[in-house]
């Protein structure tokens, strides 16, 4: 595994787009493909922008600590809060039969990574880790390089 | 990152607004304050210019949902123009991209 790259930012929503160019880099770094690569990134930025919600209930100063990992093929996030926890078993995507505002950032997660766990076993916080398998998404990217 | 957004009033109740930049949960409170008002007017044609969007969230998604609810409620238009790929991949992924009244360009959106 390669050493991890970790950022940690106010959890204030003005950061978010820094936490998106951050891993923009990081991703272009890893000759990422840009779909995979734009939707990691949103998966990250749904992940913040919950903990601002949820955790912290609004924008303050409290840190959101985001590690990224690149271990082999696997792409791993980590985002760590220190605001209100909840049942993880609550955190569910809503049905998308009907048409209404909100609820779409988790599903976005499920959606894209394979994989997606909520720790709560912690004095104070949540430690939410995603990982998505890269090898598809690399193969596929270096064989539209060659064309 | 700032937002910018322009209306223009092409025909008779009718809207665009061209908007410029990120829209995520620091942006999308500024989109709603926009199109809210817009709702109330007599309006009769919203649309809502994307070619300068290259990001949106679940926030960004659900401001544009209460524009679509908009028009539902009151037999108007609400169309999205010129998105671009990264925000059409986001409205894929939320199983919405035939739920709204999608158009390549502005001006095809504008036809009647």
């Amino acid at each position: 595994m390669s050493q991890p790259i970790k950022l940690s930012i106010p959890s204030h929503p003005k950061y978010l787009g820094l936490i998106r160019k951050v891993l923009q880099e990081l991703l272009d770094t890893h000759e990422v493909p840009e779909e995979t690569a734009r939707r990691l990134i949103l998966c990250v930025d749904e992940a913040c922008s919950n903990v601002i919600k949820h955790s912290y209930e609004g924008p303050c100063e409290e840190p959101i600590e985001a590690t990224f990992f690149f271990d082999g093929e696997d792409f791993k996030v980590q985002i760590r809060d220190y605001g209100k926890q909840c049942d993880s078993s609550e955190i569910k995507p809503r049905c998308l039969d009907t048409i209404k505002p909100g609820g779409l950032g988790t599903h976005f997660i499920n959606e894209i990574m394979d994989e997606v766990s909520y720790c709560t076993e912690r004095a104070k916080g949540t430690l939410l880790t995603m990982v998505k398998k890269l090898k598809c998404e690399l193969t596929s990217g270096q064989e539209k390089d060659k064309e | 990152m700032s937002i910018e957004l322009k209306l223009e009033h092409p025909a008779d109740n009718t809207v665009t607004v061209s908007i410029q930049g990120d829209i995520d949960m620091s942006s999308s409170t500024k989109v709603r304050d926009t199109l809210t008002p817009l709702f109330q007017d007599n309006n009769k044609a919203i649309i809502v210019d994307l070619s300068g969007v290259s990001y949106i969230d679940s926030s960004g998604i659900a401001t544009l949902v209460e524009g679509l609810q908009w028009s539902h409620s009151n037999q108007s238009k609400f169309r999205l123009a010129s998105m671009t790929p990264g925000v059409k991949d986001v409205f894929e992924i939320a199983r919405l991209l035939t739920v709204f009244e999608v158009f390549d360009t502005k001006e095809e959106a504008l036809a009647p």
